[in-house]
């Protein structure tokens, strides 16, 4: 009986790779695009940064110019508040007693009930 | 500024004796939040010098600022009046156009340079105090001199068919 022997020439090749069609541009042209775009967004965020940290610097400055006017406002009210309870008590008692162990102003967080309410 | 009114019973309960006659009088600013944020860059450019004079006082005076610092406070005081004075004497209507565009746009001032470059021109053409930000960086315009806004929604802001000033 005949020995089946593989034919004369011997086989096809055998077709391992396959046959897509590469779509697209290259690769290389992908990773520039998304480069530049990434780096034109992060050169806007930066500039937008700086922008935002001068708009601080100015509402800052803004305050700071304010600040010392409105303590001193308080500390005027405060100061009246608390010359009034002194010379209340004065009144009353007869003398100041000295409340806290500290020569500080410190803020009268209490208040006394007048005689008469004051009309809003 | 900060000190909540004591509330007893549904009642307000203030404490309205006046200060003693031996403290000179001085009246109070009254203005609010946004005329004064329109004003302060004037105000920090004219009262400066008081304004670090009170703090430095208010610092050394190691917690007794609140009375030993009541000259100082009351020449703070006077000062910013006599500027918001002045303002209001001068250029009334750039300063309102300001403060309310400040009151309508969550007093950001990014939304309302266009009022802001008026009456800046108008406080330093007749009062000569200039805004100035301290410690912005050098060779950069100054924000806010700059054209665009980049986060104003305000279109009014600045347009560049208007004159420049």
């Amino acid at each position: 009986m005949a020995q089946d022997l593989p034919p004369t020439g011997g086989y096809e090749p055998v077709q391992y790779k396959r046959n897509l069609p590469a779509r697209g541009f290259r690769p290389s042209y992908y990773l520039f695009a998304v480069a530049t775009i990434m780096t034109y967004g992060m050169y806007k965020a930066g500039q937008g940064i700086r922008e935002r940290n001068e708009l601080a610097r100015e509402k800052m400055w803004a305050r700071i110019h304010l600040i010392p006017m409105l303590q001193a406002e308080e500390d005027r009210d405060l100061v009246r508040r608390y010359w009034a309870d002194q010379a209340r008590e004065k009144e009353l008692l007869g003398g100041n007693a000295k409340v806290y162990h500290s020569d500080r102003f410190v803020r009268p967080t209490f208040s006394i009930s007048p005689a008469k309410s004051t009309k809003e | 500024m900060s000190t909540r009114q004591p509330r007893l019973n549904q009642q307000v309960l203030l404490d309205t004796t006046p200060l003693p006659a031996s403290v000179p009088p001085v009246p109070e600013i009254g203005a609010s939040s946004a005329p004064l944020l329109s004003a302060s860059f004037f105000i920090g450019a004219r009262c400066g010098a008081f304004n670090d004079d009170y703090m430095k006082c208010k610092e050394e005076a190691r917690g007794r600022g609140e009375i030993d610092c009541m000259r100082e406070g009351r020449k703070v005081t006077r000062c910013a009046a006599s500027v918001l004075d002045d303002i209001n004497k001068n250029c009334l209507e750039e300063f309102r156009k300001h403060w309310k565009c400040l009151d309508n746009n969550n007093q950001q001032l990014w939304h309302c340079r266009r009022p802001e470059q008026l009456l800046n021109k108008c406080v330093f053409d007749k009062l000569n105090l200039e805004k100035k930000i301290p410690g912005s960086p050098e060779g950069e315009t100054p924000i806010h001199l700059r054209k665009t806004q980049t986060f104003s929604h305000n279109i009014s802001s600045i347009r560049e068919d208007e004159p420049q000033v």
